[in-house]
């Protein structure tokens, strides 16, 4: 036979005040909310940085689909003994190359237009018969071309500024980005990309959320600013050549 | 602070004991206490005793001077006329003149005494008596109390009829307030400054303060007692009980006196008798106890939570030289970084075979034999020698060679779920699932050191395949073993085999068994070639659980678990 004996102790609690306990129980509840809370962000993160991630791959295709394209339409027309014509290039890089004073008023309103408020600066611009105008009325004040992908992505990469609140903010994290653009479908460094170098529906928002590119002054000099480019200056529409001037101002 | 409401008994001390009689503490002392208010009015009431000072009315006029004028190469101060002493023609009126007045000069007129309004000299009066009850501020004030037996000290009347010094003497030290009198012996000093010279040469601190309701020989008792001062309730003053603008004054009380106070000044409820029209100031929190409204349940459960957040300047960082910065911006960044870097070592081999081609080092077509040879890594299509596996650290799990093979298509679903490695005959940048790129590029060869292809191994960690070697992420949840020279491969890839076979892989065979026994079977074969070399195969048939295991390619060799049943049947 066994008998249990069961002691009860008389166990005293410590005497803690009913504010540190309540205030206690409140830190335990507030925390296990904001575990939940940060579970949930944590989960929107990674399913956001999967969508970049593949979002990034689709864009490669992408690009690279659009060059061969280009190469077997060459190649084909070359084969034919016919010529290909390729489409007018869309996007220009605008830079502005002088400064700020004894500018002509009508110069002065399409170089403030082109948000091109410092030498040096800037700005990608959809190129339409409007803006080709315009680009030729400032003509000896811009430097102008058709970037390539790369130039874009180091831009944007390097180079790249958000417009915050009216504030010049880094582009420090997508975060950013898929706050202001989100609702264009722009989530990440990558759709900004796209979007400028594809001159896509929402290229006006994009550009005019970056703020406008601040260069520095190319590595190995001008030629000429007072120039055209075609006369051996710097000035106006020097197409695909503005590539090689960017790499040495980014 | 208490609230207004609560309203403790205050006891009545005679000759060190405690009597029998107590009073609930009068209303006055849960008034709130306001020292600036107290101070403002101390000041002024202050300027009401002073006596006027002025200089003489005519000082510095007593004289009929006047300015010479100008052209006598003096200045044009007035001077004092005529002549035959000192004091003819010297500057007189101004006050840069020796005997002439002063500037401004001193007048009886001057404002000497201020009014202040009744019920604010009331309520500095109600705040002084009410830090009076105050043990902290009364300590603060630097009465010495820490022996007296309560605060406000409430005294037995019979203090009122002390006819001599002795006699108070003797109550202060049965009260124990006679150690606040001994500091006021301490203090006596002599004024620093001129004031000694205007008589007012020696000066002390302030000691008790004695109220008292009717004096039947109390003041005069006191009168001897340095410090002490004495006052009768119905005509308090402010200048005692808050002596310098400061409040908490070391009171002690008669019981009449204390009795007196709820009638001079009212309760909230009740009005003042004694004063017309007058009642308590009211304060503008009752709960002064700031600490317990801030926890309290209905403030804490309605307050947002602190923000605790501090908003630091993100550095922005070059992604374009900063890998991290760049994977964080750009999670394909680094399969992107991988692929190119991949391609170009690639183009770099090819251009490397242009020139030697040109140069003549290699054929310039090569055989159908040496393409396949060369585009697919070399397997050797004889077992080679059983070598034990080398014991390779595995990071993670670790893959248990003596396992069944698992089926094919298991091998191949799981397979075709994780991310495909790049092979070298196929280089895939997508390594995804169902991603296909438009160009595939048949290569001639490839470093075959390495039996499989280095997998592209995204940021995210999620290498289906990736070798064990350095892994930082430590994700890779099943870890292939090396690309061994064996050619042992445990699990199956979805791309295509080496065979040049897609879709469904057949399991390699587990050589662990047959390296498991190499020793004894291998003898075994060896006596058992001759006999069982032909009747292996029609035997083959009936022995079935050796079947899948063996591959059309080790037909030849005779297994040794075929050996067994057959010597079993011969046995029998």
């Amino acid at each position: 036979i066994y008998i249990y004996f069961s002691v009860v102790k008389k166990v005293r609690l410590p005497s803690v005040p009913a504010t540190l306990l309540k205030r206690r129980k409140k830190a335990i509840d507030q925390k296990r909310k904001d575990l939940k809370k940060f579970a949930k962000v944590l989960k929107s993160r990674g399913v956001k940085r999967t969508e970049t991630f593949r979002k990034a791959e689709k864009y490669i295709k992408e690009y690279r689909l659009k060059e061969n394209q280009e190469i077997r339409l060459k190649r084909n027309a070359k084969k034919k003994g016919a010529v290909v014509v390729p489409g007018e290039a869309r996007l220009a890089f605008v830079i502005r190359i002088r400064g700020i004073n004894q500018v002509h008023p009508k110069v002065r309103k399409v170089l403030q237009l082109f948000r091109l408020l410092q030498i040096n600066n800037g700005v990608f611009v959809k190129l339409n018969k409007a803006t080709i105008m315009m680009l030729r009325i400032a003509e000896p004040y811009i430097s102008w071309g058709y970037p390539n992908l790369k130039t874009v992505k180091d831009l944007v990469y390097k180079r790249g500024f958000a417009k915050v609140n009216k504030q010049r903010v880094p582009l420090v994290s997508n975060t950013l980005i898929s706050k202001y653009l989100g609702r264009r479908g722009i989530i990440c460094m990558e759709d900004i990309v796209h979007e400028i170098f594809t001159v896509g529906r929402h290229f006006t928002s994009v550009t005019n959320f970056l703020w406008p590119f601040q260069l520095n002054n190319p590595t190995g000099g001008w030629r000429k600013k007072t120039n055209h480019f075609v006369e051996g200056g710097d000035f106006g529409n020097r197409e695909n050549q503005i590539n090689c001037l960017l790499r040495r101002m980014i | 602070m208490a609230t207004v409401n609560a309203r403790p008994l205050v006891s009545v001390h005679q000759d060190g004991t405690v009597t029998a009689s107590s009073i609930s503490l009068p209303a006055i002392f849960r008034a709130p206490i306001r020292p600036d208010v107290v101070n403002f009015v101390h000041d002024q009431i202050a300027k009401n005793t002073r006596q006027p000072y002025a200089v003489s009315k005519d000082a510095g006029h007593q004289t009929s001077a006047e300015s010479w004028g100008t052209g006598r190469a003096v200045a044009r101060i007035p001077r004092v006329r005529g002549g035959g002493t000192h004091r003819s023609g010297q500057g007189a009126f101004g006050n840069m003149c020796r005997g002439g007045r002063m500037f401004a000069p001193t007048r009886v007129w001057r404002r000497w005494h201020r009014k202040v309004n009744v019920t604010q000299r009331r309520y500095a009066m109600v705040s002084a008596i009410a830090a009076s009850g105050s043990p902290a501020l009364v300590m603060s004030k630097g009465h010495i109390i820490h022996e007296t037996p309560e605060v406000p000290l409430v005294v037995g009347d019979k203090v009122e009829e002390a006819k001599t010094t002795k006699e108070a003497m003797m109550f202060l030290r049965k009260c124990r307030a006679w150690s606040d009198v001994l500091k006021v012996y301490k203090s006596k000093r002599f004024r620093a400054g001129v004031g000694k010279m205007r008589n007012r040469r020696r000066i002390q601190r302030t000691g008790p303060l004695i109220v008292y309701n009717k004096d039947q020989g109390l003041v005069k008792a006191f009168r001897g007692i340095p410090g002490a001062d004495t006052i009768q309730v119905k005509r308090l003053n402010l200048l005692k009980l808050a002596p310098g603008g400061h409040v908490g004054r070391f009171v002690i009380w008669t019981e009449s006196a204390f009795r007196k106070l709820d009638k001079l000044y009212g309760t909230w409820r009740k009005p003042s008798k004694l004063k017309t029209n007058y009642n308590l100031p009211t304060p503008k929190m009752t709960n002064t106890d700031l600490m317990r409204i801030i926890q309290s349940d209905e403030i804490q459960n309605v307050i947002k939570r602190p923000n605790r957040k501090v908003l630091r300047r993100t550095p922005k960082l070059n992604p374009l030289t900063n890998k991290k910065y760049m994977g964080k911006l750009n999670p394909y960044a680094n399969v992107e970084r991988k692929l190119a870097q991949y391609n170009q070592k690639i183009k770099i081999e090819r251009k490397e075979i242009l020139r030697k081609k040109k140069a003549g080092e290699l054929p310039a077509k090569i055989s159908k034999e040496e393409k396949a040879r060369t585009a697919i890594p070399p397997k050797k299509k004889e077992p080679r020698e059983k070598v034990e596996p080398k014991k390779i650290k595995y990071i993670g799990k670790k893959m248990k060679r003596t396992k069944k093979p698992k089926s094919g298509d298991a091998a191949a679903k799981k397979g075709k779920l994780q991310k495909a490695p790049l092979k070298p005959g196929k280089p895939k940048p997508g390594a995804s699932k169902g991603v296909k790129t438009g160009k595939t590029k048949p290569l001639p060869s490839k470093d075959s050191k390495t039996g499989k292809a280095k997998p592209l191994s995204s940021k995210d960690g999620k290498t289906g395949k990736a070798k064990p070697l350095p892994s930082k992420d430590g994700k890779t949840k099943k870890t292939k073993p090396l690309p061994s020279k064996d050619g042992k491969t445990k699990k199956t890839k979805p791309l295509p085999t080496k065979d040049g076979k897609t879709g469904g892989t057949k399991p390699v065979p587990s050589k662990a068994k047959q390296v498991g026994k190499p020793k004894g079977e291998t003898a075994k074969a060896a006596t058992a070639k001759p006999a069982t070399s032909k009747p292996a195969t029609p035997k083959s048939a009936t022995s079935k659980p050796s079947q899948p295991k063996s591959t059309p390619k080790k037909d030849a060799k005779p297994t040794p678990k075929q050996d067994k049943p057959k010597q079993a049947a011969s046995k029998k």
